[in-house]
């Protein structure tokens, strides 16, 4: 039996394809082991899609794609809605571009527990929708500090990044599910001049992670597609979370809640604090 | 397809001349009269590991802490093997245990070289003698892919690898036949079975009580000639172990059918209406680069130089056809630019490419682009859905 | 003589056309002395300095790396500076949770009247990074 949501967003899509205000709903379908995005754009499909917390997918990544073919109805939970502000901060989208069916989230499971990311998540209901499907989710998140391995010895966390991406593969999946990272040409694959090797050494693996979670700053919804999708495991959702800290705490900015607001790298105040300079 | 005898014959007499191995044996099918099963108590088999571990590099599963997951590690001493539960493919997972990298490193320095010495080029030491334990039967049929796609071709187009070839000479490839397969596996839809021997020296089946151990080369049956010969009986528990194994992976392909099919779609690359179904199929795809890189056979490499204050040297480096730059030519054109046609690249390379290249088809069934994909696409869907939608 | 007082730190110092390299070329035309351990890159502004320049200086060999330009409110091209402080202060965040030793990376803001505040800060850096001794962490070694 398709629990309440399913069957309210099953109804609404096939709705909004029918009537013609959407020409594809993005939302998801059962697959195999987790779900799996569903592009729908046959109203008589609608009934192939679910809500559940194997949910995990963050749909927005895949607006930029498909916004050429027309008004889009796409399922957003929480942080999927934050990427989507983002998108739209950022003008990689329109709000019409968009129908938004919000949905509270009750967390992504990823192997039977819930996911990394959703254990501190702080808005698990949609900042923006055109129709909020269901009751708004209980916010449960637990504030965690960026990195439980934040050690006060350098050398300690040293080893700990070390380890971490030295295990990377450069499979690029972060990079390839991030709603945030669209950009056509990404800074690992310019060949004039060749930024970053294409080796798995440490220090190549190094370079594109730093970068990487730099790129994040003021722009991270910490949805953990990233963290879900890398198959070494590697803890990239605390390098997320603590260039989230910094922003927040600098600049006083959250990632994705406003999207008349700016990104807080492009603009500035006079008064930012700096300690840090000579 | 090739029948699985001829794909195992492939990886003997690559190169005449080659080392004779430490461990004793060259790669070629075993002799009928070293060919009985013998048995391996625990002890023994750690015995057996620790005298391999004085003599040569020594690889096995062992729980990776960060990863939770079980991986290939040089060991130092039997105790540090987990073979325990290895059998049961479901729970214990294969993403982590990669015999690839062992064969083909994801990143291999080829050279070094100095400006200051022109045309002088230090190549590095020759690999180490190496054995690997609990290797899965999907990836012995993948590394005898892998020998014969690197061999080369007897017309000379397509001359042999000699950096795989060297790893490969050196290596021993002790199997472990999957009691209990996981609900990804696929092997037997594509030619392989859970306790196949293609590729291995040796197969292990654990049977709970100790392994069997069936040599396959002489390599494989240099490592257990001093062992007792198993019985009747533990050669009927197998056969049962194996059938199960069997019957538990229902995934049929018609992969003769399949490759009619695709081959009808090759003059019509980029259009018409298998474009479409190709479309369809790739809207879950982000083209990131998780199955290609954990997939058994893919073999794609670039190769890069690097410069490191005045010293340089010359390397390969996997590569993927899912990524941009794999196919951008140095004009900036780009024959293969958008995302579907990438993804279709890889179905195409699986099921249909190497076999018109080396008749054999490229995908083993091990399922670990299933359990990977960030976003669930399961090849065994993309195969029904061809076979469905694109005309024979 | 031990390691320390041999190691001669190699440090990047990313230089703003209109104020730092100014003030860098003014500390040279009045003789003053400071450590020859910089090797300057002249950029049109210190909010052309990207990170990965940083990094890279850091990965090819590089002991330190020193970003400076004008200071706030006096950039030629009016915001760049302040746009390039946020990023820097991101970096500098990061890679100090990253366990990148502190004070490999710089940043400082020098004028072109600040012939003497300039080696100043080459004094300073470079008595930082000697301290640090080698960059063995970033280095593509």
């Amino acid at each position: 039996m398709p629990n309440d949501v399913t069957a309210v967003i099953q109804r609404r899509a096939r709705e909004l394809l029918s009537s013609g205000q959407v020409v594809m709903l993005l939302g998801y379908r059962p697959g195999r082991s987790s779900a799996q995005p569903a592009f729908i754009t046959r109203p008589e499909d609608a009934s192939l899609l679910v809500f559940d917390q194997s949910c995990g997918p963050n749909l927005a990544a895949f607006l930029p794609k498909v916004k050429h073919l027309g008004r889009i109805g796409v399922v957003a939970k929480g942080c999927d809605s934050r990427s989507i502000v983002l998108l739209l901060q950022e003008h990689q989208l329109r709000r019409e571009d968009v129908f938004i069916l919000g949905v509270g989230c009750n967390g992504v499971l990823q192997d039977s527990r819930l996911s990394d990311s959703c254990q501190t998540c702080q808005f698990p209901n949609p900042v923006i929708y055109d129709e909020l499907i269901g009751e708004p989710a209980a916010a449960s998140g637990q504030l965690k500090a960026a990195g439980g391995q934040q050690s006060a010895d350098s050398g300690q966390r040293w080893q700990w990044f070390k380890n971490e991406v030295s295990r990377c593969i450069r499979c690029y999946a972060c990079r390839q599910v991030c709603p945030s990272c669209y950009c056509p040409i990404c800074f690992v694959d310019t060949t004039m001049p060749s930024w970053v090797g294409r080796t798995t050494r440490l220090s190549d693996n190094m370079l594109f992670h730093i970068i990487r979670a730099l790129h994040m700053a003021g722009r991270c919804v910490e949805c953990g597609a990233c963290s879900r999708a890398c198959p070494m495991a590697i803890d990239l959702m605390s390098l997320n979370r603590k260039v989230s800290q910094i922003v927040k705490e600098r600049f006083g900015h959250i990632a994705g809640l406003r999207a008349e607001e700016k990104p807080p790298l492009t603009v500035f105040d006079p008064d930012d604090r700096q300690e840090f300079i000579i | 397809m090739k029948a699985k005898g001829e794909r195992r014959k492939t990886a003997g007499g690559m190169r005449k001349g080659s080392r004779r191995s430490a461990v004793g044996g060259q790669r070629k099918a075993v002799s009928s009269e070293r060919s009985a099963p013998r048995i391996l108590t625990r002890a023994e088999f750690d015995r057996l590991i620790d005298e391999l571990v004085a003599k040569c590099a020594v690889y096995a599963p062992v729980a990776v802490e960060e990863t939770g997951k079980l991986e290939f590690r040089r060991i130092g001493s039997s105790s540090e093997v987990k073979l325990e539960g290895l059998a049961d493919v479901g729970v214990v997972g294969q993403l982590g245990l990669r015999p690839k990298e062992l064969l083909f490193p994801q990143c291999e320095v080829l050279f070094h070289f100095s400006p200051s010495e022109p045309g002088r080029m230090v190549e590095p030491e020759p690999p180490q003698e190496q054995v690997l334990f609990g290797v899965r039967p999907c990836d012995g049929a993948a590394v005898a892919f892998l020998d014969r796609f690197f061999s080369g071709r007897s017309d000379s187009s397509a001359p042999s690898d000699i950096y795989y070839r060297a790893r490969r000479e050196r290596t021993t490839l002790v199997g472990l036949a999957c009691n209990r397969p996981a609900d990804t596996c696929f092997c037997r839809a594509v030619g392989g079975s859970p306790s196949g021997t293609t590729g291995l020296d040796l197969l292990l089946t654990d049977l709970s009580d100790g392994f069997l151990a069936e040599p396959v080369t002489e390599k494989g049956a240099a490592l257990v000639a001093d062992m007792p010969v198993a019985s009747q009986a533990d050669m009927e528990k197998k056969q049962r172990l194996a059938e199960n194994a069997g019957q538990a992976i229902t995934t049929t392909i018609d992969t003769a059918s399949l490759k009619r099919r695709l081959d009808r779609t090759l003059v019509s690359e980029g259009s018409g209406p298998a474009d479409a179904v190709w479309q369809a199929l790739s809207l879950p795809c982000v083209n990131c680069g998780v199955c290609t890189f954990l997939c058994p056979t893919c073999r794609c490499f670039d190769v890069t130089d690097e410069e490191f204050r005045g010293r340089g040297r010359r390397m390969r480096v996997w590569d993927s056809c899912q990524f941009t730059l794999y196919s951008r030519h140095a004009s900036g054109h780009n024959p293969r630019a958008t995302p579907h046609s990438r993804f279709r690249n890889r179905v195409m390379d699986k099921f249909s490419y190497t076999v018109a290249m080396v008749g054999e088809l490229s995908c083993v069934g091990c399922g670990r682009c299933i359990s990977a994909c960030p976003n669930g696409i399961d090849i065994r869907e993309t195969v029904e859905t061809l076979l469905k939608m694109l005309p024979e | 003589m031990s390691e320390m007082q041999e190691f001669e730190p190699r440090i990047v110092a990313f230089l703003c056309n209109w104020c730092s390299y100014a003030g860098a070329d003014l500390a040279g035309i009045s003789r003053i002395q400071y450590p020859p351990s910089i090797r300057v890159i002249r950029v049109p502004c210190s909010g052309r300095v990207d990170p990965l320049f940083i990094l890279k200086a850091l990965q090819n060999g590089a002991d330190g790396v020193l970003v400076s330009g004008c200071h706030p409110g006096d950039c030629h091209y009016l915001t760049g500076n302040y746009v390039a402080r946020r990023r820097f202060a991101v970096l500098h965040d990061l890679l100090e949770f990253c366990g990148i030793e502190p004070g490999r990376v710089s940043f400082s803001w020098v004028s072109a009247a600040e012939g003497e505040r300039f080696a100043e800060v080459v004094r300073e850096v470079t008595e930082r990074i000697r301290k640090l001794g080698p960059n063995r962490r970033m280095n593509a070694e």
